[in-house]
């Protein structure tokens, strides 16, 4: 085996331009394989933080009725024993918030925008005091200031203003309906503009406050939501089982829905681009298997007559295997480490730096509810399967041609030009 | 020693068969050094791979010391190969990344001898074929001639009962050819070990003591010289 391993070596060494050569084709495979899932795993490690602190809580309290109908945002099914509901959470010492999330006509006028016009937006009254403790706005006010209990003031989102031409202290004027069914027309002004790393949100959302929202909706203490927080690290199905086991008994028309279960289109969505993400990644690895089998089948074939002096020799076939499948494997090893090692490198300095997507999400959707800076994320198991798999590639697109050779007789060989 | 019986052996070349031997009888003793000549495409090759069960034959019989070797399988034949036989080659086939010395050892190390007992024998048989002090050169750094003694050496060292060696002069120019001739004609007589080499080179057979001719895949001639 010491023979076999200084052989396979020195073969390694002596074709040194094509051992670096093959290994840089599997090494480039690698890096890319490592870094696209790296860069995918991130962009979904910061969507589902995006959902939860900005768009559907850890989970929330509906009614069932108003589950089924949710993206109507219609005002017919909220939760009317609220009060009593708030008491329950509160005794749990739970983090919780209410919202009463409804759909407006918003309206601006000219002077002091360049012009008239109305956009529908998705309105979401908030609780001042309490909505920090389950979402993340309060510190992406990039403008003016966040909301103020009772006021008739509006928080913007930064795509939303800059479509507007809006600027904190503009006016605005939202229509929308009561609850019960009529029209209602809220003048406020924007007292803020947020940045909110969340697309969806940031493209259309505007917030007020809860207590307005009360006034002028009519709601009568009722809201069409409340978000829970659970811990970050919890394990959300059974932090959902067991709020649920709290309150289905004393609330039968409320349900709690875990974010998974709110955002099924992003589950979706993330599911399908995964599959077509590891197509593409299969498609990587195929064209650096293309380019190392391509190698190794001109390393083997001009060495056709060494192994026939090996052959006739007496050396065992199984031993003159080995010794071309370990220079793979060494191929493999180099190529595997260069692979890793660019990989990561590529990858800790995008950790580090993020990608800047802001021009590319601004205007296009591209399902995950990431913008601005994309990091990817370490994944070590990949790098390590990606290390094993390198070898293993090596080894396996070495063995074809080997047995070919094998299979010829040994005067063929000993002939071979 | 080694007994051919009526040894046949055709190669198809596109629908035409080619009868490289058409019943070959030949016998040979323990330390012979002898020569099989006759022109390109008598069948001077074929005979040396069946002989080194490197080619098979389709009909006779290969006895070596009274056992028949037709019926070994490959693996058989390898370790056949590894114990009792020795290959010179024309192109010396030495394997290009390792030394002199490594060529040698390879042929040792095959058999299993312990690092020491392999140390000293491929130091012993270096010095023999008279490549003392180039034992880390490696194939490029050596003269043909250099690099066929290696070769000799590669044959020789594991004390095989025979060597079988194709054209071994063929690439040499005729002053190393002839150094090489006498260096293996001297280990035959010093060792006992059989040689069996083709040519057609009139020089080369004059250092044999049996010659050999084929013609047309047959003997046709077998002389013994004292």
């Amino acid at each position: 085996m010491k023979f076999l391993l200084s052989l396979a070596w020195k073969n390694l060494s002596r074709y040194r331009r094509r051992t670096i050569i093959t290994a840089c084709a599997l090494a480039v495979g690698l890096t890319l394989f490592i870094f696209t899932d790296a860069l995918l795993k991130g962009m979904e490690k910061e969507s589902e933080r995006n959902l939860i602190w900005y768009e559907t809580s850890s989970a929330k309290i509906l009614n069932r009725e108003y589950f089924n109908d949710r993206k109507l945002l219609t005002l017919t099914d909220p939760i009317n024993e609220y009060q009593a509901l708030h008491n329950v959470l509160r005794e749990e010492s739970a983090d919780f918030t209410p919202r009463i999330v409804f759909s407006a006509e918003l309206l601006v006028y000219e002077d002091p925008y360049p012009g008239d016009g109305s956009l529908m937006v998705k309105a979401a009254a908030v609780s001042p005091e309490s909505d920090d403790s389950v979402y993340r706005f309060q510190e992406t006010v990039t403008e003016g200031r966040y909301l103020e209990k009772g006021e008739d003031g509006i928080l913007l989102g930064s795509w939303l203003a800059e479509d507007l031409h809006a600027e904190v202290g503009y006016p605005v004027t939202l229509v929308t309906r009561t609850k019960s069914g009529y029209y209602q027309t809220i003048d406020m002004e924007i007292v803020g503009i947020y940045t909110c790393p969340n697309p969806y949100v940031n493209r259309s959302t505007v917030f007020l406050p809860i207590s307005s929202a009360m006034e002028y909706l009519e709601m009568d203490g009722s809201v069409t939501e409340v978000g829970v927080k659970f811990p970050m690290t919890a394990d959300i199905d059974k932090e959902a089982e067991d709020l649920r086991t709290l309150i289905n008994d004393i609330f039968p028309d409320l349900e709690v829905y875990t974010w998974k279960e709110l955002a099924p289109d992003y589950i979706q969505l993330a599911a399908g681009k995964q599959a077509g993400s590891k197509t593409i990644l299969l498609l990587v690895l195929i064209i650096a298997v293309v380019g190392i089998s391509n190698t190794m089948l001109m390393a083997i074939y001009e060495r056709v007559r060494e192994l026939g002096m090996m052959r006739a020799l007496g050396m065992d076939d199984r031993k003159i295997r080995r010794t071309f499948l370990l220079e793979a494997a060494g191929i493999g090893f180099i190529g595997s480490l260069l692979g890793i090692a660019l990989g990561s490198l590529i990858t800790w300095y995008f950790v580090n730096n993020g990608i800047d997507m802001t021009a590319f999400t601004r205007n296009m959707d591209i399902g995950y509810r990431t913008s601005g800076i994309m990091r990817p994320a370490w994944n070590f198991s990949t790098i390590i399967i990606s290390f094993i798999a390198g070898i293993l590639i090596s080894v396996g697109v070495a063995f074809v041609p080997t047995r070919r050779a094998m299979k010829m007789e040994i005067a063929e060989c000993l002939r071979h030009q | 020693m080694i007994q051919l019986k009526k040894i046949k052996k055709t190669y198809p070349m596109g629908d035409t068969p080619v009868h490289a031997l058409r019943g070959i009888d030949i016998s040979i003793d323990e330390g012979e050094f002898l020569s099989v000549a006759g022109p390109s495409g008598s069948g001077k090759t074929t005979l040396l791979n069946i002989l080194g069960c490197i080619d098979s034959f389709d009909s006779g019989e290969y006895l070596f010391n009274g056992d028949s070797i037709k019926d070994k399988t490959k693996r058989e034949l390898a370790g056949f190969r590894r114990e009792n036989l020795g290959f010179i080659f024309q192109t010396f086939n030495l394997i290009p990344v390792l030394t002199a010395f490594e060529n040698v050892s390879f042929a040792l190390s095959l058999l299993e001898h312990r690092d020491e007992e392999i140390k000293k024998q491929t130091y012993n048989i270096l010095r023999e074929v008279g490549l003392e002090g180039l034992e880390e050169r490696k194939p490029s750094e050596l003269s043909g001639g250099q690099q066929q003694r290696v070769a000799i050496a590669r044959a020789l060292v594991k004390k095989p009962k025979i060597v079988l060696a194709d054209e071994p002069t063929a690439n040499l120019d005729s002053k190393t050819g002839e150094s090489v001739l006498q260096l293996m004609a001297e280990l035959n007589k010093k060792y006992g070990t059989t040689f069996f080499f083709s040519t057609h080179d009139p020089m080369v057979m004059e250092y044999a003591s049996r010659v050999i001719r084929l013609h047309d895949g047959e003997v046709t001639e077998d002389t013994r010289r004292n």
